[in-house]
């Protein structure tokens, strides 16, 4: 099934085309336009102007194709998300169900990128897996009982781990796109350099992840350290990052070392902060000690916001909806077992 | 009279008795049984370690139970009885979890002869803490009490002294005497600074500040749009704030930052009442805040918490006759854990 799929659920204006799991075109706004010459300036709402961007995305990821005879449905995030920001991806895949008669697909932005390791992907999965998200703007990790239904087994209560690394980076001074830099920062430092309090150290039994206390306790140190020099900066990278990690890997392990799930041998995991390199040599390692692979999206641009893993998903969980039904869902959770 | 004995029968007792004060109404446990004590646990189940300010009859019971150093001794001269609790050093002569971790006490004199004829009969202090479960609406009638209490709860109130509605007074300014530099944990109508200023250690104090601060203006709700600006550094603490705003609201989901999104909604509570919740750090440009559908937030009423706040200061001014603005800023203080809060009306 050919999709033709949709996301504007914050920052970006996104498009894609999908055949089943396989990824046709791709086309993200800030990654694809004139504006990508000028990286490193961090989106206003002016660059959110979805309107204006709509558009240009869908025309470039259908390419020759065309939408009457080669598309089957349309695929739009529905939420969770900002408000203003969906409605502009929702009234322009209404507009096009309308006007080409094709069926229309609600997603959840955060079940694709759950499922985002599974575009272009021949790997063959039984569930149930455990399924992570991090992103700037959630870290939830869940069980995947069958694709549809869910049940979270940790999330945060604060800030999202992406949101974090960005924010130390900020008060680094390191610029946009903040938890990039720092994971190269990263590189040049010794991440024993600072101690940090690893948040919730030994009370990884409440299943949270919470970076406020980390946050509060770097932006003392880095205070403290000033004047910064290059090296100091290296090291404070470093140390924030490893910390930051490690009260993730805790927690995971914490909840599959106790849970005693029937054997589930993936780890499927998306989000922005899928492509650092580091996380996924902890969560590889991790998963070796339970038995559980990790599969992370093939390209680094399925991490990140994108309609393709929209395509992915609509495929996968087809949650039709007529077009005069269909409404953005800022609010749209993951707290209960299905969505 | 005859309340007053069957009041002092109660808590020799061991129960627990509801009290007008001339703030709110408070639940009252003779503070030197364990027995009472606990029962009193268990009806506002708080977090363990909370501690309960005591009420006492006048000065020289109080020092039965604190040690008064100067600062203590002039407070009380100028303000006690009144709507001032005063922490001192405590010479742990109270049940287990009435004193502080660190052993302070906070004592009150009520100005409220009920409540001291009580206490002078019972030769006892009693507890000082107001009578709602924690998070739950200021009780100034006996109604806001039970209407939002378990059936449970309901059961382990021994006796009710209803006297009406009482004034909407503030709850007592409490200021803690025994540090070197006095300092105000909680704001009433008693002002020891020329602003409002108060000292929270640690996250459940701050998020107690953002209830605190919340039903201070719970009055507009539903009257006028109430706008929570909130100026501070990394870390210091703007979402634990809103997390006890919108916990005394009634939102029952997790208050989590809302820097990728912009804005988190809650709309399921009470009374139509809605919560925005908007984070300015992204923002590059303060006219973002008005593509975020702020004006139709205004108009609508809700109360909104603007996090980074002095991004978009130049946008929440222009509000300020529209809406109820309150501006808090939060600055960390001299040891880890503190912070200092100051607010005040836009």
């Amino acid at each position: 099934m050919k999709i033709l799929a949709i996301d504007t659920s914050c920052d970006e204006t996104a498009a894609a085309v999908t055949e089943n799991t396989k990824v046709l075109s791709n086309v993200v706004w800030s990654q694809a336009s004139a504006h990508a010459k000028f990286g490193g300036v961090m989106p206003s709402l002016a660059q959110r102007m979805h309107e204006e961007r709509i558009d240009w995305v869908v025309k470039k990821a259908l390419g020759k194709r065309n939408l009457a005879k080669d598309i089957n449905a349309i695929a739009v995030t529905t939420g969770p998300g900002l408000s203003i920001a969906l409605g502009v991806g929702i009234n322009k895949a209404r507009h096009l169900a309308i006007k080409y008669k094709k069926p229309l697909i609600a997603v959840n932005h955060i079940e694709a990128h759950f499922l985002s390791p599974l575009a272009n992907s021949k790997t063959e999965i039984k569930f149930q897996v455990y399924g992570l998200c991090v992103s700037g703007g959630n870290t939830i990790f869940v069980k995947i009982n069958k694709i549809g239904s869910y049940e979270i087994l940790a999330q945060t209560v604060d800030d999202a781990l992406g949101e974090a690394l960005d924010k130390a980076a900020r008060m680094l001074w390191l610029g946009y796109p903040g938890g990039a830099i720092l994971e190269k920062f990263t590189k040049f430092g010794n991440s024993k350099a600072y101690s940090l309090p690893i948040p919730i150290v030994g009370q990884e039994k409440r299943k949270i992840f919470t970076y406020s206390g980390l946050k509060s306790a770097f932006y003392r140190l880095v205070e403290k350290e000033k004047p910064l020099t290059k090296e100091k900066i290296y090291n404070l990278a470093a140390s924030f990052q490893n910390t930051a990690f490690t009260h993730l890997i805790r927690v995971i392990r914490y909840v599959l070392a106790n849970y005693k799930l029937p054997t589930t041998n993936y780890f499927l995991v998306g989000g922005g902060v899928a492509v650092n390199v580091e996380l996924q040599k902890r969560l590889r390692k991790l998963g070796k000690e339970f038995g559980i692979k990790l599969l992370v999206p093939y390209s680094k641009k399925l991490c990140g916001d994108n309609a393709a893993m929209i395509g992915v998903a609509a495929f996968l969980n087809p949650k039709y909806i007529p077009p005069s039904k269909i409404d953005r869902n800022p609010n749209l959770s993951f707290s209960k077992n299905t969505i | 009279m005859k309340k007053i004995n069957e009041a002092v029968e109660v808590l020799k007792r061991g129960g627990l008795a509801v009290y007008p004060t001339e703030t709110t109404y408070g639940i009252g446990a003779d503070v030197t049984n364990q027995k009472a004590i606990n029962k009193l646990n268990k009806y506002k189940q708080r977090p363990f370690g909370k501690p309960y300010s005591v009420a006492v009859a006048n000065q020289k019971m109080a020092e039965e139970y604190v040690e008064l150093n100067d600062t203590a001794k002039r407070i009380y001269k100028q303000f006690l009885p009144g709507p001032v609790t005063v922490i001192s050093k405590g010479k742990h002569k109270v049940a287990k979890g009435v004193e502080s971790e660190n052993g302070s006490l906070g004592i009150r004199i009520p100005d409220y002869p009920l409540v001291i004829e009580i206490i002078k009969k019972l030769e006892k202090p009693i507890t000082a803490t107001s009578a709602n479960a924690s998070y739950q609406k200021r009780p100034y009638k006996i109604s806001d009490i039970l209407e939002s209490i378990s059936d449970k709860q309901k059961k382990l109130i021994d006796l009710i002294i209803d006297v009406g509605e009482l004034p909407h007074n503030e709850p007592s300014t409490v200021i803690d005497t025994t540090m070197d530099d006095p300092a105000i944990l909680r704001q009433g109508e008693i002002k020891f600074k020329s602003e409002n200023e108060v000292l929270s250690r640690g996250e459940d104090e701050t998020q107690n500040l953002g209830k605190e601060l919340f039903q201070k203006y719970e009055k507009y709700l539903g009257k006028r749009p109430i706008v929570f600006a909130l100026e501070g550094e990394m870390g210091s603490g703007k979402t634990q704030f809103t997390k006890g705003l919108a916990r005394a609201m009634g939102v029952k989901e997790e208050i989590v930052s809302p820097t990728y999104n912009l804005v988190n909604h809650y709309s399921q509570i009470a009374d139509h009442q809605s919560l925005d919740h908007i984070d300015a750090w992204r923002m590059t440009d303060p006219k973002e805040l008005k593509a975020l559908e702020l004006e139709t937030f205004v108009k609508s009423k809700h109360v909104v918490v603007i996090e980074w706040a002095e991004k978009v200061a130049d946008i929440i001014k222009k509000y300020r006759d529209q809406a109820v603005v309150v501006w808090v800023r939060i600055t960390y203080g001299k040891v880890a854990n503190e912070r200092l809060i100051s607010w005040g009306n836009l």
